[in-house]
């Protein structure tokens, strides 16, 4: 039995490459993504070792703020802190670090180096003879006065400067400042391996004073004495300094791994996950090929069982065949996944630097390659196999039948709970119910599509088949109509090739639909609230408090304007009932420390809050009616927008307990309630509320809108604007329209990114169809020769197959059409019912239409080659065939 | 050889045709020099041992397989001269077909197959003409059927109605009878012999059934690839004693 097997695999060897092509895909996705995982987590972790190799304890503060863009910043210490900690008995030696972000290179276009991706440019403080490792010397020397600066070697070659050459820097606190590159740095004795961040060092007064941080440190490193234990130091500098925070270094360095792992694996979540889709869609080719198989074999399995085979010889012969698939696919897949690390590492490369080459695959993942492919195949393949035992053997005798759709109501029944059971778990996630909602919404979508693809999409497929045949039967003659017919035959066949395609298209649609709801919805707020002109704003939020603080002034002045209106942005932990109930439910699935405040602060909800001017920001939003007056935003105050006072049952003047970073528990009392949600955050402090507690990092302008005086050409005060900011490379001016633009462009970018990867799950259905329709045209054999015998064209036969595709994939397109629309309209109402007034749904119908005529198009593609092997079979065999 | 195929009387025929399979030892010669042609308006039969050529004989006259030699024409074009495509739109536009089995596309109702060959070729059927035909065949109330729900018998007539609705040239029989019970079967072969007969139609049919072959005007039988004797208005022992002849 083994051997009539492996016999009748070895004759179909192309059927095996067509069938294993989806699960090689997502193989190769999945360890592509753990082999990247492998290679960066080990090129960090020895990067990070090596910075911090010689340091055995670091004295900081016990409080840190959480960032919205990035690590949590922990509160400095104040200088004097150093003599204190080296009077330390066992301390060898002790070093204040200023390392601070905000400031940026300036490249030789005037713009801001890198564009504020890639790694972080630090600003540090030269110390020499560092006991840290990332400062060994590698040309000149370190900078010494307070012109001078030294920089990471790569840096420096990347940014073309030289030694002696004036290197511009937009400093966090001092506008642009020129400093003289002095030295640069690396990695190593010899300083000859490059970190992969940008670090640029300069005196200590400098490093502190362009970071806003006058006087003070953010660590204090110390080395200890020899013969003592890095546990020993920590011990003795934790009891000798109460106040303050000690680690030890190894702790240290794996606190800042840790770090930097989270940013490598929210990465490899993401790509993972398309990963998983692409498996989810392979699971229906395969199970669709080897139904196709099993039908075809019918009188083989039929005559095998007619000599004696048993049952289950019959189900192992057709389970061997997934085993062998899969084992073959995963194989091939972890061989891709090598390249995928390798190409994606390459990508890394603007991120990171990659040290040693890409990781090779482990036992583990070449057992997890083997173990996910094979379980794949091998379940998709079970119900097929099954279905083949219940061929009689009397089958043998007969006719092979033509496969028809069971339309018993049973099945129908059953898919009608699974959808209706997958639609409450979506309902379920997206109300935020259970401990964690994205797995109820993933589990109910995987619910709904299996119900379409095997129920529901079987008893639809004929009908909608024909439907969708008739126009292209007007112009295509009887090759439309054929087609039609025959993706109209077979519904349970067509059904399940088209939901390969359905899952791509669904989540295509999903992400299209949500997109434009944003943007539309950012772009009519903007319309209805903003009553500015101009915005002066930053670059990107890398640049965040690269507005200077007299910018303002310079605006004001100007003759063309009416208004200018500060905007700061901040965060605020509330402390109220309802946050404290939410804190200790656990009931959010979003990662905390988004928008958190401080590791020692007390649990609660963190929220952005915007500093404005009461005197002049209502002057440049429109924040509807209201309750209170600007005029009382005064000291320890607050304005909240009604919809959220109303959620926390909050009254005008009542005193809230908050939490901030930099000055602990405060009260604000309500002094103003706005009644339209603008998009414009939640709660708005006036400034002098706002800078009394927040970061220095924070306080800074983060936008400023202008209004143009009555009269005033608007060329004219834009032309003003952009000499003010002509020596400010990371502000911009925008009109409304670029403001809007800039609003919503990170959606744009990351919306290419999110396409391309679902390309590859649409690719894979495509793959699917094609495999299909070879299998069916080897079916159809026969009919074929019988066609061409009466006077069919081979470009006719071609047309017939190809449009049979092009109908199926738009079969696949409709139904993930559909879904995409009913998912994310769920999904609108959940955003709504959480920002109320802020967003509205919108369906971008062209965009709708142009996927579903790509999917037809795609169709064409897939059934180029099966198209033509059909048009070359030879007419008289043809018709001769079994 | 006195060559006068003359293409105005026949509306089929071949001139010294031959097909040669494969090479050397294991040569076969399936066609050995057959001249013949096939009158209009007349029932042929092509009868012969398995092996003697018949089947190949029609699929190149029928334009379905291409001679080693030799030509072969339906009406007044040569067949050796088309492309693929000419072929084709020739199979299409001039000849009919009627075959042992499976026959009919599944997918379509028995109206739609016997208008196939029109509708590929774009054209409106003669609806005077489809009327008389699906009158002969006796199939008015079956049109909508598709083939999976017609009976053997009524699958073949739907075959040749499809085979003459589309007034061809000549219509080519490759066993018609062969799968059917011998009522189903005379019934076909009645049809054929009143389109032949009342309607004026060409048929070339390959049989070796003597009873078959008793329908026709004529039988031309073949042996080893060449024509060994033709009998004009056949009866199924004079088809039988022949046969014998040939076979001793």
């Amino acid at each position: 039995m083994l051997r009539v097997a492996l016999k009748d695999l070895l004759a179909r060897k192309r059927r095996l490459v067509t069938t294993s092509i989806a699960v090689v895909l997502g193989i190769a996705f999945l360890t592509g993504t753990q082999l990247l995982s492998a290679t960066l987590s080990s090129s960090i972790r020895s990067l990070v070792g090596d910075v911090y190799q010689g340091v055995d304890a670091v004295v900081r503060s016990s409080k840190t703020t959480d960032t919205p863009f990035g690590q949590p910043l922990r509160t400095p210490v104040d200088e004097s802190l150093l003599p204190e900690v080296q009077r330390v008995d066992g301390v060898a030696v002790a070093q204040g670090v200023v390392e601070a972000t905000g400031s940026q290179l300036i490249g030789p276009d005037g713009k801001v180096f890198g564009g504020g991706i890639g790694p972080p440019t630090i600003t540090y403080n030269w110390t020499t003879d560092s006991i840290m490792g990332e400062g060994a010397v590698r040309e000149g020397r370190g900078p010494i006065r307070d012109d001078e600066m030294a920089l990471d070697f790569t840096s420096a070659s990347k940014l073309g400067a030289r030694l002696g050459d004036q290197v511009k820097v937009a400093t966090l606190k001092q506008g642009v400042r020129s400093f003289t590159l002095v030295g640069t740095v690396g990695l190593g004795s010899s300083g000859d391996r490059s970190t992969g961040a940008k670090p640029m060092f300069f005196t200590t007064p400098v490093a502190q004073a362009i970071s806003g941080e006058v006087g003070k440190y953010n660590y204090v490193v110390v080395k200890a004495a020899s013969g003592l234990s890095q546990r020993d130091i920590a011990d003795r500098l934790a009891e000798a300094l109460p106040g303050q925070q000690v680690v030890t270094g190894a702790a240290f360095v794996k606190e800042n791994q840790e770090q930097i792992s989270k940013f490598v694996d929210i990465l490899n979540t993401f790509v993972s996950v398309f990963g998983w889709i692409a498996l989810f869609v392979a699971v229906f080719i395969i199970y669709n090929t080897f139904s196709i198989i099993v039908q075809q074999r019918t009188r083989e399995t039929a005559l095998l069982r007619a000599v004696g085979a048993r049952r289950r010889q019959v189900l192992g012969a057709a389970l061997l065949e997934a085993v062998v698939v899969g084992l073959i696919a995963s194989v091939l897949g972890l061989v891709l996944g090598i390249v995928v690390a390798t190409s994606l590492v390459h990508l890394m490369e603007n991120f990171f630097t990659v040290s040693g080459g890409v990781a090779m695959p482990t036992v583990a993942t070449f057992v997890f390659a083997v173990v996910v492919g094979v379980g794949i195949t091998v379940l998709s393949a079970l119900i097929p196999s099954w279905r083949s035992t219940r061929i009689p053997p009397v089958a043998a005798l007969g006719e092979v039948s033509v496969d028809r759709a069971d339309s018993s109501r049973a099945r129908t029944a059953w898919g009608i709970v699974v959808l209706v059971a997958g639609g409450l778990l979506i309902a379920a996630g997206l109300a935020q119910l259970g401990p964690n909602p994205l797995v109820l919404v993933g589990g109910g979508a995987v619910a709904v599509l299996v119900s379409v693809a095997l129920v529901i999409g079987p008893t639809i497929a004929s009908p909608i088949s024909r439907l969708l045949a008739r126009p292209v039967a007007r112009f295509a003659g009887v090759a439309g109509h054929l087609a039609g017919e025959n993706a109209a035959r077979n519904p349970r066949r067509t059904a399940s090739t088209a939901a390969a395609l359905t899952i791509g298209v669904t989540l295509v649609t999903l992400i299209a639909i949500v997109a434009t709801s944003i943007r539309e919805s950012a772009d009519q707020a903007i319309d209805n609230s903003i009553r500015a002109d101009f915005v002066v704003a930053n670059a990107d939020v890398t640049s965040l408090g690269s507005i200077p603080n007299d910018l303002l002034g310079k605006v004001r002045a100007l003759p063309t304007v009416a208004v200018a209106s500060p905007m700061r942005f901040g965060l605020m932990r509330l402390l109220d009932a309802k946050a404290r109930a939410r804190a200790e439910g656990v009931t959010t699935t979003v990662p905390t420390g988004t928008f958190g405040v401080s590791n020692d602060a007390p649990p609660g909800d963190d929220i952005p809050v915007l500093g404005i001017d009461p005197a002049t920001w209502f002057d440049v939003v429109g924040a509807g009616s209201m309750q209170g007056s600007p005029r009382d935003l005064g000291p320890n105050t607050m304005a909240v927008v009604k919809s959220f006072a109303e959620d926390r049952g909050w009254r005008l003047g009542q005193e809230i307990p908050v939490f901030f970073g930099a000055t602990g528990l405060q009260e604000l009392k309500v002094a103003l309630i706005w009644d339209q949600n603008i998009g414009q955050g939640n709660v708005w402090l006036p400034l002098g509320t706002f800078s009394a507690n927040q970061l220095p990092i924070f306080d800074a302008d983060y936008q400023i809108y202008v209004k143009a005086r009555p009269g005033a050409s608007d060329a004219e005060l834009r032309r003003q604007l952009d000499a003010l900011v002509k020596d400010l490379p990371t502000v911009t001016v925008q009109d409304l329209q670029q403001y809007a633009a800039a609003q919503t462009g990170p959606i744009d970018s990351f919306l290419a990114v999110v396409y391309g990867l679902l390309g590859l799950a649409i690719i894979i259905a495509l793959i699917g169809i094609s495999n299909t329709l070879s299998l069916s045209i080897l079916e159809r054999t026969r009919e074929l020769g019988l066609l061409r015998a009466v006077g069919m064209s081979r470009r006719q036969l071609r047309r017939t197959v190809r449009f049979e595709a092009a109908i199926i994939a738009v079969f696949g397109a409709l139904m993930g059409l559909v879904l995409g629309i009913v998912f994310s309209a769920a999904l609108s109402v959940s955003i709504s019912a959480r920002n109320p007034g802020l967003f509205t749904y919108h369906l971008p119908v062209v965009q709708l239409i142009v996927i579903t005529v790509v999917a037809a198009l795609a169709g064409l593609v897939a059934a180029w080659v099966p198209s033509r092997r059909a048009a070359k079979l030879d007419v008289l065999r043809a018709i001769a065939a079994p | 050889m006195t060559i006068t195929a003359s293409t105005d009387v026949a509306a089929a025929g071949a001139i010294d045709a031959r097909k040669v399979y494969g090479e050397g030892d294991t040569e076969v010669r399936a066609l050995d020099g057959v001249t013949v042609s096939f009158e209009r308006s007349r029932f042929t039969a092509i009868m012969g041992p398995s092996g003697s050529g018949k089947s190949t004989l029609m699929h190149c006259l029928a334009g379905l397989d291409r001679l080693s030699a030799g030509r072969v024409f339906i009406g007044s074009t040569y067949l050796d001269d088309l492309s693929e495509g000419q072929l084709t739109e020739l199979r299409r536009d001039k000849i009919g077909f009627v075959f042992q089995a499976f026959n009919l596309i599944p997918t379509l109702s028995a109206a739609e197959n016997i208008t196939l060959p029109m509708d590929l070729a774009g054209r409106k059927p003669d609806t005077e003409w489809m009327n008389q035909v699906i009158e002969t065949v006796g199939l008015r109330s079956r049109l909508s059927h598709r083939p999976s729900e017609l009976s053997g018998g009524q699958q073949q007539r739907v075959a040749v109605a499809r085979a003459l609705a589309s007034r061809p040239e000549i219509v080519f029989a490759d066993e018609p009878t062969g799968n059917l019970d011998s009522r189903s079967g005379s019934e076909i072969l009645q049809f054929m012999r009143h389109a032949v007969t009342d309607l004026h139609q060409t048929i070339v049919m390959v049989t070796h059934d003597a009873n078959a072959a008793a329908y026709a005007d004529r039988v031309v039988f073949l042996a080893d690839g060449r024509i060994v004797t033709e009998m004009a208005d056949p009866t199924a022992a004079s088809v039988l004693d022949m046969l014998k002849q040939i076979g001793d």
